[in-house]
């Protein structure tokens, strides 16, 4: 059973009560469990821009649905671990800038094979997680302040790369087609998401650095003194977040066919927001992957379908001008009913099992 | 003469957890009055009900004549009294003055902070506890008894009537003391009540006109001082017979599996340790709070290693800097914060038995739920552990059943020596002799078990051996069958060189 955030001993197990007395379940046990009402927020924002424009579900929009977010995707499931483990990773945006510049730099100015780029960024990103894993895991510094340093560190870097205005283009078809391409009908790069995803999740679900996240999240002290290598893998998470969103850079670079030092600017709160949104706890210990990839497919619809109204009218006025400001808001909004419906439906369970 | 504080049969509980059973107690002004007990017998839930931290289920509190039922802690400083902490609790960011002018001026939020009026009123009471300290001076740079002076200040300041001070010299040195005994003759001689409470007999014999006496929650004798013995006190404080009812030694110990030679660390305080532990036998480990009991287990599990001295396990000398190089050498370390270090609670019990076995159940890292499953339904049936299924999550059992949990987490790792920590604390009577059960039927079975108590009775009633402690170190070792004096003796360290 996964909870969405910490509850204390007795209001779990009056929650587990609440659950195994239930004969059938009812709708309120069935919305307190986060992934249905998940699905619920994703079927009606399909409902939604459905109705509002054509063609929402057809072949191409469902694949642009991901190709134009995939990269957010990649980021929600490295910060899956990262938050498990009571953590969080605000430099994983600046990271892809970083990342993409150098990949273009080694292309453009070092006439490297796009291949040897693209593992030169992963590797650059592997070091700036491991920045970030020296910081907290050795030195034991918070992970909101250390990453909030990188979060400008790294864009920083990009940018004097690039003395702020540079961009590289140019990239051989081949290496666009990264970006472009269909492999047997699906977006090329959805292969790798799912390549990352099933990683991530074994990593999570199926062994023992998982099981080790969520110990070190739920209590960094009783995991120490069970003898799990809290600083090991605590290390681990933060260095993975860097390698993937090294990945995400270059997997940017080949959509826009363009690597600039602004790549991935706020997507490391789109990535969080996916997260949070799939029911794990900001403070750690629990939640899935699967319910990461529920929150990033919520977010990921949400922004396509508003992207698409921009050229409808609605209640006769003109919303293109406000759409971009419309996905902003509607996004946060979504977060926080996603996250209140869950803790109330609970609440309202509780109360019935008392009385 | 009208007593400043009279307690008559006070009584609290925690849930099941009867801490004060009828307590009484009455301070007369001008009168040093010592509260002694063991740990645990209910000395701390008695300041805090004075202080009004807790508010008693039974029984009145009378302060200068008012009957009361219970008191909030703001009316209990209107009514003058104040209580010294262990631990001072001031503000280490502000000054000295200003932590003074804090506590006593009672002012709106956004009135004027006379900074004048405030330096000269802590100048004046700092001298008037002796103290040579700034009154500038950040409270983050002063030594812990130099903030325990500020407190009495304070308490001085507040015109507190009654002053507890809860075992104040803990942390002082000698010439420190002397200055405290100072203040409290001051204290006695102004009229002023003071409830002292300390571990160290001298100092009772030294400061205090009358002593109670708590044991087991219940206040077991008030008596003048000077008509008490040191040996009288111990025999008020151990009192009861230790009930045969813990399961008998069988066999001979084996083989030495544990040897400290001159072992300490000077960070966590613990210096010149020798002890031997040997297969098969319970060496059960006595001493107060603070005596360095559970930094010695810390040292031998990795947590805080050593700087000093020399562990041997096995006939092999081992440098220890982690738990997990204590847990691979086969040393178990089952920890005395059970809901902070033993169980993680939100986790299932079976996630919480095999996390200190993970890389022996799950070679290749992949976890292997039908073995994890099974090992947890062992240990559940094996320990009697009480709980709907290995899926259940830590915190939904009972004390005494996460206690089995955490003792099924090191008994996985199938250790050499076991080290535990306050075994039954917390833990209910019945699952508390099951728990002695499977502590000895482990050591039948050729376990070496270091058992650090602070319950004379299970230290007595388990141990084969007993080793005391006492600032730090070991004081004495003594055979399974020493009498509680013997032990309360050696870890009161009443050999008398000490008296101030």
């Amino acid at each position: 059973m996964s909870t969405c955030c910490r509850y204390g001993v007795d209001e779990t197990s009056t929650l587990l009560n609440a659950v195994m007395t239930a004969a059938k379940p009812s709708l309120k046990s069935l919305l307190a469990r986060h992934e249905v009402v998940l699905l619920i927020v994703i079927a009606l924002e399909i409902l939604l821009f459905q109705s509002l424009g054509r063609r929402f579900l057809d072949g191409t929009n469902v694949s642009n649905i991901f190709r134009h977010s995939v990269e957010i995707g990649l980021l929600a499931l490295a910060m899956t671990p990262v938050i498990l483990t009571g953590g969080i990773d605000l430099s994983v945006g600046s990271m892809m800038g970083l990342c993409a510049v150098c990949f273009g730099i080694f292309v453009n100015e070092a006439a490297m094979s796009p291949l040897l780029a693209a593992l030169l960024a992963v590797g650059i990103g592997t070091l700036g997680g491991g920045l970030n894993a020296l910081l907290i895991a050795r030195f034991q510094l918070p992970p909101l302040i250390v990453t909030l340093g990188t979060f400008s560190l790294f864009r920083g870097l990009a940018e004097a790369l690039t003395k702020g205005s540079k961009s590289y283009s140019g990239f051989p078809d081949s290496f666009l087609a990264l970006g472009n391409s269909d492999i047997a009908g699906v977006p090329a790069q959805i292969w790798i998401f799912l390549l990352v995803a099933l990683g991530i999740w074994l990593l999570v679900h199926r062994m023992t650095i998982g099981r080790s996240f969520r110990a070190i999240g739920y209590s960094p002290e009783g995991a120490r003194y069970a003898g799990i290598p809290v600083r090991r893998n605590l290390g681990l998470a933060y260095i993975l977040a860097g390698a993937i969103a090294g990945l995400a850079a270059v997997i940017l670079v080949a959509r826009l066919g363009e690597a600039r030092a602004n790549a991935g600017i706020g997507y490391e709160l789109l990535a969080i927001t996916a997260v949070v949104l799939g029911g794990t706890s900001i403070f750690g210990g629990s939640g899935s992957v699967g319910g990461t990839l529920l929150g990033y497919l919520a977010v990921a619809v949400l922004n396509n379908g508003l992207s698409r109204i921009t050229a409808y009218q609605l209640f006769d006025q003109p919303i293109s001008s406000v759409a971009r400001e419309l996905s902003g808001m509607l996004t946060g909004l979504l977060l926080l009913l996603a996250l209140a419906v869950t803790p109330l439906a609970k609440a309202l369970a509780a109360r019935r099992t008392k009385t | 003469m009208k007593p400043l504080l009279q307690l008559s049969d006070i009584r609290k509980s925690f849930g099941a957890v009867r801490a004060l059973k009828g307590v009484s107690f009455d301070l007369q002004p001008g009168e040093v009055h010592a509260l002694l007990g063991e740990n645990g017998a209910g000395k701390s839930t008695l300041i805090k009900v004075i202080t009004g931290a807790h508010s008693p289920d039974d029984g009145t509190l009378t302060v200068d004549g008012e009957s009361l039922r219970s008191l909030t802690p703001s009316h209990a400083r209107e009514l003058g009294i104040a209580c010294i902490y262990q631990q001072p609790a001031l503000f280490p960011d502000l000054s000295v003055a200003e932590n003074i002018g804090l506590r006593l001026k009672k002012t709106s939020a956004f009135a004027k902070v006379k900074h004048a009026e405030q330096r000269a009123l802590a100048l004046d009471l700092l001298k008037r506890v002796g103290a040579e300290i700034s009154p500038d001076a950040e409270v983050r740079e002063l030594s812990m008894p130099e903030q325990q002076l500020v407190e009495i200040a304070c308490a001085l300041g507040s015109g507190a009537k009654i002053v507890i001070m809860d075992e104040p010299t803990a942390s002082l040195t000698q010439k420190e003391q002397h200055l405290l005994f100072g203040v409290v003759r001051d204290l006695r001689a102004n009229g002023v009540g003071v409830v002292y409470i300390s571990h160290r007999l001298e100092e009772i014999f030294a400061l205090a006109d009358r002593v109670t006496v708590l044991r087991d929650g219940e206040s077991v004798g008030t008596h003048p001082v000077k008509d008490l013995t040191e040996a009288a006190m111990i025999q008020l404080m151990v009192g009861r017979e230790v009930a045969a009812l813990y399961p008998p030694a069988e066999g001979e110990p084996g083989a030495v599996v544990l040897s400290l030679k001159n072992l300490g660390c000077s960070a966590s305080g613990v210096r010149g340790i020798d002890l031997e532990v040997r297969a098969g036998e319970i060496v059960g480990m006595a001493g107060l709070v603070g005596a360095g009991r559970t930094e010695l287990a810390r040292i031998l599990f990795g947590i805080t290693p050593a700087d000093s001295g020399q562990i041997v396990l096995n006939g092999k000398a081992l440098t220890l800097t982690s738990p997990r190089e204590a847990i691979s050498r086969g040393i178990a370390y089952v920890p005395e914060d059970r809901r902070r270090h033993g169980v993680i609670l939100e986790m299932p019990i079976a996630h919480n038995i095999t996390m200190a076995v993970h890389p022996v159940l799950f070679p290749g890292t992949l976890l292997r739920f039908k073995a994890e499953t099974a090992m947890a339904r062992d240990f559940i049936r094996d320990l009697g552990i009480k709980a709907y299924g290995p899926d259940a999550p830590g915190g939904s059992l009972s004390g005494g059943n996460q206690q089995k949990v955490s003792v099924s987490r090191w008994l996985a790792t199938k250790p050499k020596l076991l080290i535990l920590d306050e075994p039954t604390q917390g833990v209910d009577v019945g699952a508390k002799s099951e728990i002695h059960k499977i502590i000895r039927n482990l050591a039948k079975e050729g376990l070496a078990v270091l058992m650090i108590s602070s319950d004379l009775p299970e230290v007595l009633g388990m141990s084969d051996r007993i080793a005391v402690m006492r600032e730090g170190t070991v004081t004495a070792v003594l055979p399974g069958g020493a009498d509680a004096h013997q032990v309360m003796a050696a870890a009161l360290g009443q050999s008398g060189k000490e008296v101030a």
